[in-house]
């Protein structure tokens, strides 16, 4: 979720998972091991020593821009490595068997996570610590991000972006409003919208994109309890049905009102359309709904910060961070560490960053953005942070974002339910975690 | 109907095996061996068979006793995932939605596909063109279908554009959103793809009824309804059957429609079995739990072929 990939799935892949799951398959132990060698990597070449690049980034943006890193990284001599790009929900389901098959890819696209520090613990993942002896310029936050908790790095990152509060200029120019500076003129920016016929709040957790609504719950719980509480209810350290937690649906229930009715029901890149056409005022999104926005309406495009709530909470935004990991397994494990070393270059990120759209940062702090005014705004609300969280499911996990869906659309439909979601969505979590 | 005229060949050729042995062992008391040709056709594809569904389906069963996350080694757990299944809300929604779904998208497949292919049956202008439009949905992917679906359903989407033009705006909806709507909203595109696939089965089934029947009825007098009640229908027994076989298989395997639709939401309402454990397996990673669920599928399927089987040798043996 929140990748920079579209939702697009292979039918066949999918429609064979199903299938076998259907027939008590699901699992087959050894079995599907065996297979994960033979069957998993699809079109992977393992011979003539390139290292395997498997990447979940198919939007057409997205996918150019690791083209052009991987050619590159061939053309400057050394080992060679090339890519291959799988549909991001196969990527996802078939993540655990190429890492427990006995030839698996080398490297992976991939964000950090409880799920890299889990695959970790079981020895999967390669220790990337050379490629970091490399990277003595990286921030801190960073450095920490991609360790497994236990001393060891075992992630690359390459690039990150910002969520923001996105608006038209232009629009908000006509409506005669300007960006608030916190919670409460927020809330009196909404009803002036609202009272000129305008759906002030876009959302865009319909279709396939339910999870957009957890940035939401991520900006109200971090703008109220704090990003250490944050992380710890994410954890299950904490618990959904907390009191502090019912403070976040008691505030969020405050901005309900102004919602688009449409909300729950279209995706975020309808939504987005909406509010190119000024159909909707705002919309809390993160910098990729740029990929999908048509590229004369960029200019005309700007954000301001997700309001503050309580002005004695420490300021912490979502950064989610893209990057490498590697498998323990791979046989090349010089050429892997060349590759990775090269993508965290300023001069492997700089060639990243010009093949996208552009709306991505660098992580290396020597690399050039896109150097437009929105991303120059961006990077510097991410500097200025005090904390950076990554978003719903990269500070918990995958299993937990579905959990989070329900609870959060629920809300969104019946706010008055508010207690008896909670109690679900503790109880729902409780399985994930115990799992 | 197939399975019943293999079956018979089936006991056809065991029947003629059988014969020769009594009478060639009267005159040579020799054990007759089985031709190794024979030996290789039943043994090979017994053993593709074992290796690809029997031990994988095996592996499952023994899974639905584990605790798996598809990564470390499972931890046995006994009955605990059927026991958690038995006080989960959400597989007892999915269960009754799994039933609606049978019995709305079994029944009116049906009752659809029989009167169609009723209306059908005579030849006449343009007949063979309207069977096929309505073969045409079977033919497509039922993915491509759900995302040509999805966009009716938007909010801003043909239905309620129609809708307002026919004056309903209190009509217009956000169907897939809804939690009240959404399982319904997505059994109509598996309906509009299966109506012509039963269509197409019992168009077969009439074909195959003699004229003269009809005739007959007709001299002594019987009604349109008549005809149809006391002709066609004993008539259709056996691919009643067939089609009774497959809506039910159809209806539990249904997924790749609710999938790409909804997958299974908004929160829970449109969740069927088959969805609830692919989610459970492939986004919670608790595999021993999903494999709790495949078994309950597995069960209410094999129980509905069982019993088809049982019924079909028993008219055999009639």
């Amino acid at each position: 979720m929140s990748q920079r990939s579209d939702a697009g799935l292979s039918r066949r892949r999918f429609l064979r998972n199903a299938g076998l799951a259907g027939l008590g398959v699901v699992g087959a132990g050894p079995l599907l091991n065996a297979c994960a060698t033979s069957a998993s990597s699809g079109p992977v070449t393992q011979t003539g020593g390139a290292v395997t690049v498997q990447s979940n980034l198919s939007a057409p943006a997205a996918k150019s821009a690791i083209d052009a890193l991987v050619t590159a990284f061939n053309d400057r001599g050394g080992a060679s490595a090339s890519v291959n790009t799988v549909a991001s929900e196969t990527f996802r389901t078939q993540l655990p068997s190429y890492l427990t098959s006995a030839n698996p890819p080398d490297t992976y696209t991939w964000y950090p996570g409880s799920l890299l520090s889990g695959y970790a613990e079981k020895g999967l993942l390669l220790d990337v610590g050379d490629v970091w002896q490399t990277m003595g310029d990286y921030s801190e936050a960073f450095r920490t991000l991609s360790s497994d908790g236990k001393g060891k790095q075992i992630f690359v990152p390459t690039t990150y972006y910002w969520w923001g509060m996105f608006y038209r200029k232009s629009k908000f120019a006509e409506w005669g409003v300007t960006p608030p500076a916190n919670w409460t003129e927020f809330l009196a920016l909404c009803r002036t919208l609202q009272g000129k016929g305008i759906a002030p709040i876009g959302l865009g957790a319909g279709g396939n994109t339910p999870w957009i609504a957890s940035g939401w719950f991520d900006y109200l719980d971090i703008r109220i309890n704090g990003a250490q509480f944050h992380r710890d209810l994410l954890a299950g350290r904490k618990r959904f049905d907390d009191p502090k937690v019912k403070q976040v649906f008691a505030t969020w229930m405050e901005a309900l009102p102004y919602f688009d009715p449409s909300g729950t029901a279209v995706a975020f890149q309808d939504a987005t359309t909406s509010l190119l056409q000024g159909r909707t005022g705002m919309l809390l999104i993160g910098a990729f709904f740029a990929d999908s926005a048509p590229k004369d309406a960029l200019g005309d495009i700007d954000f301001f910060q997700f309001p503050i709530v309580d002005p004695a909470v420490p300021v912490a935004e979502e950064g989610p961070t893209d990057g490498f990991f590697a498998s323990a397994r791979t046989p090349r494990k010089a050429e892997v560490a060349e590759f990775l070393t090269y993508a965290a270059t300023a001069e492997g990120q700089d060639v990243y960053i010009k093949a996208s759209t552009g709306t991505v940062l660098p992580t290396n702090p020597g690399a050039k953005d896109s150097g437009t005014g929105l991303v120059t705004k961006g990077r510097k609300l991410l500097q200025d942070a005090k904390e950076l969280t990554q978003f719903f499911n990269r500070d918990s996990s995958d299993a937990l974002q579905p959990t989070a869906d329900s609870a959060l659309v629920r809300f969104i439909q019946n706010p008055n339910e508010v207690d008896s979601i909670l109690t679900d969505w503790q109880s729902a979590a409780e399985k994930i975690w115990n799992a | 109907m197939p399975e019943t005229g293999s079956a018979t060949a089936l006991k056809d050729a065991f029947g003629t095996l059988n014969a020769p042995k009594a009478s060639f062992r009267a005159r040579r008391p020799v054990r007759r061996r089985v031709p190794p040709v024979l030996l290789f056709f039943l043994l090979v594809p017994l053993a593709v068979e074992a290796f690809w569904v029997f031990w994988p389906a095996l592996q499952g069963f023994w899974l639905s006793l584990t605790n798996w996350d598809g990564v470390s080694p499972p931890t046995f757990v006994g009955f605990g995932n059927f026991s958690e299944l038995l006080g989960d809300p959400i597989f007892r929604d999915s269960a009754l939605n799994t039933l609606i779904w049978l019995v709305l998208f079994g029944g009116l497949s049906a009752v659809g596909g029989l009167g169609l292919a009723l209306l059908l049956q005579r030849e006449g202008k343009g007949v063979g063109f309207y069977r096929a439009a309505l073969f045409t949905p079977v033919v497509f992917s039922l993915v491509a279908t759900s995302l040509i679906w999805q966009a009716l359903y938007q909010p801003d989407g043909l239905l309620n554009q129609l809708l307002g033009g026919l004056g309903l705006e209190s009509w217009q909806h956000a169907w897939l959103a809804d939690p009240d709507t959404a399982l319904y909203a997505v059994l109509i595109p598996a309906l509009w793809r299966q109506v012509g696939y039963v269509m197409v089965l019992y168009l077969a089934g009439l074909k195959g009824i003699d004229p003269s029947l009809f005739e007959a009825a007709k001299i002594d007098g019987a009604g349109r309804w008549q005809q149809f009640r006391f002709v066609t229908w004993p008539q259709l027994r056996s691919v009643n059957s067939v089609v009774l076989s497959v809506i039910i298989i159809d209806s539990l395997r249904s997924f790749d429609v609710v999938w790409s639709m909804t997958k299974g939401g908004p929160y829970h309402s449109s969740e069927l079995l088959s969805t609830y454990m692919y989610a459970e397996a492939f986004q919670s990673l608790r595999l021993g739990y999903a494999s709790a669920l495949a078994v309950v599928i597995f069960v209410l399927a094999f129980g509905v072929i069982v019993a088809y089987l049982v019924r079909a040798f028993r008219e055999d043996d009639q």
